[in-house]
C-alpha cells in the first residue's frame, strides 16, 4: 500500500518535472544547444508567480500564463541578444554562455530579493482527497492537471499548427528547413522562448507546495538531466515518459531510503541510463 | 642530456627570469602577509585549473563537476589523517589515486558518446557527492563541515606555520603540474586530443583510440585536481562539502580561469588565476552581507563577455595583438626600403 501510494505520488510530480525537462529537449532538438541556465528561467517563473500572489492575489496556477508569457519574452530576448551568437561557435562556448547566464541570473535574484525562502499560502495547500487508504494531495494533484494540459497544448502546437511543424523541420534537419523556406534564425527564438516560458508555468505551478529561492534552480538540474536523458535528448514525448519514471524513481526511493539520499538513486539512474540505452527511451 | 654547449641562452635567460618573478613574492611579503596567501592561492588554482585544462581545453571535453575530484581529494587525505594519522603527503597520493579512480565513472559512460553527455554526467557527479558529504555528516562534518587537526609546524604533517613554506610548496606543485601537461601537450597523449579535438571521425581514421585517449586524460586531470585538494585542505585548515564539492566555488572558477587565460594551453590557467583570485579576494571583501552575490554577478557578466568578445582567451588575444603590430611595423620598414 504504501509502495503504491509512493508510485501515485511519483507519477504526480513525474508530469511536473516533464514540463520542466520538455524546454530542454525542445532546445536541443531544434538547436542542438543545451541550455545550462534552463533551471535558472524555472526559478524566475517562481518568482513571477510569488509577487503576482503577493500583490495581485493572483493564484500561481492562474498566473502561470502570464508567467509562460513574460519569461517567453525574456527566452527570446535572449536568444536574440546572446545565444544567436553562438550558434555556430565551439560546443564549448555555447555551453559556458548558458553557465554565464545562470550565474547572472541567481546573482540578480539574489541582489534584488535575498536569499530568504518563500513560498505562497494558498487555501487548498493542505487538501487531500482519499480512497480508502490512498491519498491524493490536492496541489500535487492539480501541478499534475496543469502540467499535462500545457503539455497536450504544447503538443497539438508542435503536430497541427504550421509554425510547430516548421519548428520540428529545422529539429530534423536544419539545412533542408532553410531551403524549404523557412527562417532558422526565427525557429531558434521561439524554440528558446518556448523552452525558458515552459519551465517558468512549471515553477509556478509548483509554488503551492515548492520553496523558492535565488538557487532553487541547482536542485532541479539532476532531476532535469535524468528526464531529458532517460526519455532521449531531443524527444518531446520522451520527456514526459522520462519525467514521470524519475518521479516514480524518486518516490519509491523514499520509501526505503532518507529523503536526503533520493537523488544519489536519480543519479544511478541516469548513469545506467548512459551505459544501457544512451539515446533514451524514445529517443531519435 | 643536452650538452652545455646545446643550451639556447635566451631560453635559458627567460628560465631564470621566470623563476626570480616567482620566488619574488617570498622576498617582498612577509609570512604572515595577506598578500602572499592571495599568491598561494594563485598558484593552487593556476594548477588546478591547468588539471581541468587537460580534459577540456586539449581533450574539448567540457568538465562542469571537477569540484567531485577536488572535493573527494581533500577528503580522502583529511579523513585519513584525522582516523589514521597519515602524513598527508600520502593523503596526497591516495586523494589522486580516489581521484582518477572516480572519473573513470563519469568517462566510462559517456566518453563513448558524442555530445554533451560528459557535462552533464560530470555536473551530476558533484552535485551528487555534495548530497553524500551533506548527509553522512558523521563521517564527513556535513555543512557544519571538518577541521583538519593542528598538530603544530611539521613538514611531515603538511602544516607550516605562516604562509611563506605554502607559498614553495605551492609553487614546486605548480612547476611539477606544468611539467607534466608540457610533457602530454608534447607527447602522444597530446596529439592524440588535439586530433580528436579537430576531428572525432578523422582522429579514429588514423587509428587514435579517442575513448582510451580521453579516459586517460580524464584520469590524470582529475588526479591533479584531487592532488589539489589536498594541499587545499592542509592549507585553509577546515573543508565543508558546500565549498570543496561546489559548482560556483570550485568547478565554475576552474573552468573560467582557464577560458579567460586560453584553453589548451599550459599557461592559460596561471594568467587566468593571476587575474581572477585577486579579482575574486576584492570583490569578496567590498561586497559583504546582502551585496555578496555581486562577485558572482561580476563572474558570470565576465563570462559571456569573454564568450561572446574572446573565447580563446587572454594569450591568442595578445598573440594576435602581437603579431599585428610586428607585421604592420615590418609593413612600414618594406615601404620605407622601396621608397
Amino acid at each position: 500500500m504504501e509502495l503504491l501510494q509512493a508510485m501515485i505520488n511519483g507519477i504526480l510530480i513525474g508530469g511536473v518535472y516533464a514540463l520542466i525537462g520538455v524546454g530542454l529537449t525542445l532546445v536541443f532538438g531544434v538547436m542542438d544547444i543545451v541550455n545550462f541556465a534552463q533551471a535558472e528561467f524555472m526559478m524566475l517563473g517562481m518568482y513571477i508567480a510569488f509577487f503576482l500572489f503577493q500583490v495581485a492575489g493572483i493564484d500561481p496556477i492562474l498566473s502561470s500564463l502570464i508567467v509562460f508569457g513574460v519569461v517567453f519574452l525574456i527566452g527570446a530576448l535572449v536568444q536574440k541578444g546572446l545565444i544567436q551568437r553562438v550558434m555556430n561557435a565551439p560546443m564549448v562556448s555555447q555551453i559556458f554562455l548558458t553557465v554565464g547566464l545562470t550565474m547572472v541570473l541567481v546573482s540578480t535574484t539574489q541582489l534584488l530579493f535575498g536569499a530568504t525562502f518563500r513560498s505562497v499560502t494558498t487555501s487548498y495547500q493542505m487538501l487531500a482527497l482519499h480512497f480508502g487508504h490512498l491519498q491524493f494531495s490536492v496541489p500535487y494533484l492539480i501541478a499534475f492537471g496543469v502540467s499535462i494540459t500545457i503539455y497536450f497544448l504544447l503538443w497539438l502546437f508542435l503536430e497541427r499548427t504550421d509554425l510547430g511543424r516548421s519548428m520540428r523541420a529545422t529539429a530534423q534537419n536544419r539545412s533542408a528547413a532553410i531551403l524549404v523556406g523557412i527562417n532558422d534564425k526565427k525557429m531558434y527564438v521561439l524554440a528558446l522562448g518556448l523552452g525558458t516560458g515552459l519551465a517558468a508555468s512549471a515553477g509556478a505551478v509548483i509554488l503551492p507546495y515548492a520553496y523558492v529561492f535565488p538557487t532553487v534552480g541547482h536542485q532541479y538540474a539532476l532531476i532535469m538531466f535524468t528526464t531529458v536523458v532517460l526519455g532521449g535528448f531531443g524527444s518531446v514525448p520522451g520527456a514526459l515518459l522520462g519525467g514521470i519514471i524519475v518521479g516514480i524513481i524518486q518516490s519509491v526511493s523514499s520509501v526505503y531510503l532518507p529523503t536526503q539520499l533520493q537523488n544519489l538513486v536519480v543519479f544511478i539512474a541516469f548513469i545506467i541510463t548512459l551505459v544501457y540505452k544512451p539515446a533514451g527511451l524514445l529517443g531519435r | 642530456m643536452k650538452r652545455f654547449s646545446e643550451v639556447n641562452p635566451t631560453k635559458c635567460f627567460g628560465f631564470l627570469f621566470l623563476v626570480v618573478l616567482f620566488l619574488l613574492p617570498v622576498f617582498v611579503f612577509g609570512t604572515k602577509s595577506y598578500y602572499l596567501r592571495i599568491a598561494v592561492l594563485v598558484l593552487m588554482f593556476a594548477g588546478m585549473s591547468n588539471g581541468w585544462n587537460l580534459i577540456s581545453g586539449y581533450g574539448n571535453q567540457v568538465s562542469l563537476g571537477h569540484a567531485a575530484f577536488f572535493g573527494l581529494g581533500a577528503y580522502t587525505s583529511t579523513l585519513l589523517l584525522k582516523y589514521i594519522g597519515l602524513s598527508p603527503w600520502l593523503g596526497m597520493i591516495a586523494a589522486g589515486l580516489v581521484s582518477g579512480l572516480s572519473s573513470l565513472l563519469v568517462g566510462i559512460p559517456t566518453f563513448r558518446l558524442r555530445g554533451h553527455y560528459y557535462a552533464l554526467a560530470t555536473l551530476a557527479f558533484a552535485e551528487v557527492l555534495r548530497v553524500l558529504a551533506l548527509y553522512f555528516r558523521h563521517f564527513t562534518g556535513g555543512a557544519v563541515g571538518l577541521t583538519v587537526p593542528y598538530l603544530g609546524d611539521s613538514f611531515w604533517f603538511f602544516q607550516f606555520y605562516g604562509n611563506r613554506t605554502y607559498y614553495l610548496v605551492g609553487l614546486f606543485m605548480l612547476f611539477m603540474t606544468l611539467l607534466i601537461t608540457y610533457r602530454i601537450d608534447r607527447g602522444r597523449l597530446g596529439y592524440q586530443l588535439r586530433a580528436l579535438k579537430n576531428s572525432h571521425e578523422a582522429a579514429e581514421v588514423v587509428g587514435v583510440d579517442t575513448y582510451r585517449a580521453k579516459l586517460k586524460a580524464n584520469f590524470l586531470s582529475a588526479l591533479i585536481t584531487g592532488m589539489y585538494g589536498t594541499f587545499y585542505a592542509q592549507f585553509q585548515f577546515f573543508i565543508d562539502a558546500d565549498t570543496v564539492l561546489g559548482f560556483w566555488t570550485i568547478s565554475v572558477k576552474m573552468a573560467l580561469m582557464t577560458i579567460l587565460g586560453g584553453m589548451g594551453n599550459i599557461w592559460g590557467p596561471l594568467i587566468g588565476a593571476g587575474i581572477l583570485v585577486p579579482l575574486d579576494e576584492w570583490t569578496n571583501a567590498v561586497f559583504t552581507g546582502n551585496l555578496a552575490a555581486v562577485s558572482r554577478l561580476i563572474y558570470g557578466g565576465l563570462l559571456i563577455a569573454l564568450i561572446l568578445w574572446q573565447p580563446r582567451g587572454l594569450l591568442y588575444w595578445i598573440y594576435q595583438s602581437v603579431a599585428r603590430v610586428w607585421q604592420r611595423s615590418r609593413g612600414i620598414e618594406k615601404i620605407g626600403g622601396n621608397g
